[in-house]
């Protein structure tokens, strides 16, 4: 048999040799081709102008907006992510109970999930405007305020609405992996610290939530991923306006590249965005055995 | 160079594949034609055209591919860094600088007699001119005016329309009084800053200087937008301005709740099809100092890389003939942009007629690289001002410092 110089068999290399080379091809290829675009001046018609080393990332790190989007970013991931599992829990949790339509309760949670991002985000944005929006005039019929509020024309208001939209299509997602996790808990540890004693809230801080654990790690981690980059709310909402004031990097990446015509810094902010999911990757990996050792 | 290789591979094959389907007779040629989706006439007239032109030329194909505007212009970007692009395709007048700097647009100059050149209103073909070359046919145009709602202005005083800002801001009081909102003003998405321009250029100033700087930060820009901040104050627009776009001003208007609003001819056929009791009347854009409106094009490109180029001129020049001009023109609801067509009768209509009688002192986008930084820079100024984020002087001043950085590189 062949061997490397390290001694090891080359087989199971060549083996994986063609799926190897097929993924290398499919990550590889865009990824040198927005690099190669990050280092070079490119027109607003996407030819190849002249090569201007870090000039790109220079011109973005400069760019006020693009410091304020990226800490707009971290707010937004995180708002909707924590919003997402803290909705999500009780929710998977009540689905999970055996109750009379509950088949069509599921369902209801759900449903978002089969819309459209873009369609979710336009019948919103219809749902929060000043003069016919649904939620305006339900909460002036109910007599909560008494003239319309200007959801979206602040920031103050569009932000937090577009991170409660953000929760609202992220939780079918959440509950599908808790209900999954919820399943393969066994019933009988239950009954056992029931017959110790144990209130519901000491069964759901000792039993359930340890053995919900690691899926509400890989919930955090696949939503960080989506959330991170979800483009639809933002943009149909408010197109990271007004004044600029609920950019986050993709909406702010998406302007550059296709509203002033930059491809080139464009480029340069997914990269950099690329780097920061990287970098949250690499370190959950580092945190997680950790914690697993803890418990 | 990687990229380079790969292009002309993917160029080849599509040659290739072409070569491929117009094999039969070397004088077949397939024209690709990009066209923007104006409306939902836009489809079936190109399909139209490009059948009666397929009768006329046997042999030769015309394939229209349909795009929303909103994804031309990442459209365009893909299909020419990838190689594939159309023969023909319409473009916003303001990208037709790119497409020259790039080298992708075909001069059509060599293409045109004088007959031909002396088809178009003179002010329509002027923005498809680059130094002296015409590399864009105006295949789209409108104006812009106030509409106002012919009940409420008449009661406020005003039966002809408002002549000034002066009167737009009195109309607009007594409309208050009696519980309407009176000067619709957008403040979201696309046009925001134009919505600026138009107090801007009435009140003498203008966007960009003959220096080719920002110039919107002068006196005259000042007033402009502490007149609109101050209609908002005194809550003479709809409230929360930042939150509409044009479309749902033109809405607001529509329902008969704003009694102002400046659109373009579109929105008079629109009236019409939505809101045929609604009683409007069109006047100017509102005086200042001076009258003044805004003026758009779109134009009509042919590519540098084009195989068909003979064909695709036949085309073009089809297109600009009387019937079909008059077909486009009148169904998507522009103005005429050749003498001939103008004097079909479906142009006699006032509403045309007040939109054409505006083009002397129309404004156009200035093709000058920069222009879409300058309009974001104008629009994100202009939403700090009317949600009282910023006082104009130093708004409008921070956005020169921002449109300065890109005009004229």
């Amino acid at each position: 048999m062949t061997r490397t110089a390290f001694g090891r068999p080359l087989t199971p290399w060549l083996l994986i040799v063609p799926s190897l080379a097929l993924a290398l091809f499919i990550i590889g290829y865009p990824l040198y081709n927005i690099v190669f675009q990050s280092v070079h001046e490119v027109s607003r018609f996407g030819l190849i102008r002249d090569f201007c080393g870090l000039d790109n990332f220079r011109k973005v790190f400069a760019d006020p907006i693009f410091i304020a989007s990226l800490w707009r970013t971290l707010w937004w991931t995180l708002g909707v992510v924590g919003g997402t599992v803290l909705v999500s829990v009780p929710v998977a949790l009540i689905l999970h109970q055996d109750f009379y339509g509950r088949g069509v309760a599921r369902t209801i949670v759900m449903l978002p999930w089969s819309v459209s991002l873009t369609m979710t985000a336009i019948v919103w944005r219809w749902a929060f405007n000043d003069e016919y929006g649904m939620v305006n005039v339900t909460l002036q019929r109910l007599g909560v305020i008494h003239a319309p509020i200007h959801w979206l024309a602040t920031s103050n208001w569009a932000f937090p609405v577009e991170i409660l939209v953000g929760i609202l299509v992220s939780v079918p997602f959440t509950v599908t992996i808790f209900l999954g996790g919820l399943s393969s808990v066994p019933g009988d540890i239950y009954e056992a610290a029931r017959i110790d004693g144990a209130s519901a809230w000491q069964q759901f801080r000792k039993l359930t939530l340890p053995l919900l654990r690691p899926f509400i790690n890989m919930a955090i981690v696949l939503n960080v991923i989506y959330v991170f980059n979800s483009f639809p709310i933002i943009w149909v909402m408010t197109q990271g306006g007004p004044s600029n004031s609920t950019h986050i990097l993709v909406t702010y990446l998406y302007e550059r590249g296709f509203r002033l015509g930059k491809p080139g810094e464009a480029a340069a902010v997914s990269l950099v965005m690329l780097a920061m999911l990287m970098g949250f990757t690499a370190l959950y990996l580092r945190i997680q055995p950790k914690e697993g050792e803890g418990t | 160079m990687q990229v380079r290789l790969t292009q002309r591979l993917t160029r080849a094959a599509v040659a290739l594949t072409v070569m491929g389907l117009a094999g039969f007779s070397a004088q077949a040629e397939t024209v690709r034609v990009t066209v923007a989706f104006y409306s939902d006439q836009t489809e079936p007239y190109f399909k139209k055209m490009a059948e009666a032109f397929e009768k006329a030329n046997p042999g030769n194909t015309i394939k229209i591919e349909m795009v929303n505007w909103d994804t031309l212009q990442q459209k365009l970007q893909t299909d020419i860094s990838g190689g594939t692009n159309a023969d023909l395709a319409i473009i916003g007048t303001r990208w037709l600088l790119d497409f020259v700097k790039d080298d992708m647009a075909e001069p059509l100059d060599s293409y045109m007699d004088p007959a031909f050149k002396g088809r178009f209103i003179g002010t329509f073909l002027a923005p498809g001119q680059i130094s002296g070359k015409t590399f864009g046919l105006p295949i789209a145009a409108s104006a812009r005016a106030l509409y106002y709602n012919k009940e409420t202005l008449t009661k406020a005083g005003f039966a002809n329309g408002p002549k000034t800002w002066d009167d737009v801001v009195a109309a607009s009081k007594k409309i208050k009084a009696s519980g309407g909102y009176g000067f619709g003003l957008q403040g979201k998405e696309i046009e925001t800053d134009v919505y600026w321009y138009y107090s801007l250029w009435t009140n003498g100033g203008d966007v960009v200087g003959k220096d080719g700087k920002a110039a919107f930060a002068s006196p005259a820009g000042i007033k402009a937008a502490t007149l609109y901040k101050s209609m908002i104050d005194q809550g003479l627009t709809q409230p929360g301005v930042t939150n509409y776009s044009r479309e749902d001003v033109q809405n607001l208007f529509k329902q008969g709740r704003v009694s102002m609003v400046i659109s373009a001819p579109f929105l008079a056929k629109q009236i019409k099809k939505e809101a045929p009791t609604l009683k409007y009347g069109i006047a100017p854009v509102p005086m200042g100092t001076t009258n003044a409106t805004y003026a758009v094009t779109d134009s009509m490109v042919m590519f540098k890389n084009s195989k068909a180029k003979k064909t695709a001129w036949k085309f073009l020049d089809f297109l600009f003939t009387k019937e079909p001009r008059v077909a486009f023109t009148s169904g998507e609801g522009f103005l005429p942009t050749t003498k001939e067509e103008a004097t079909a009768p479906q142009f006699a209509d006032p509403d045309t007629k007040a939109f054409v009688a505006l083009l002397p002192t129309a404004r156009f986008a200035p093709t000058i690289t920069g222009w879409e930084d300058t309009a974001k820079a104008v629009s994100d100024a202009m939403q700090a001002v009317y949600l009282g984020k910023a006082k104009p002087a130093e708004a409008l001043k921070a956005a020169a410092r921002e449109a300065d950085k890109a005009l004229g590189k």
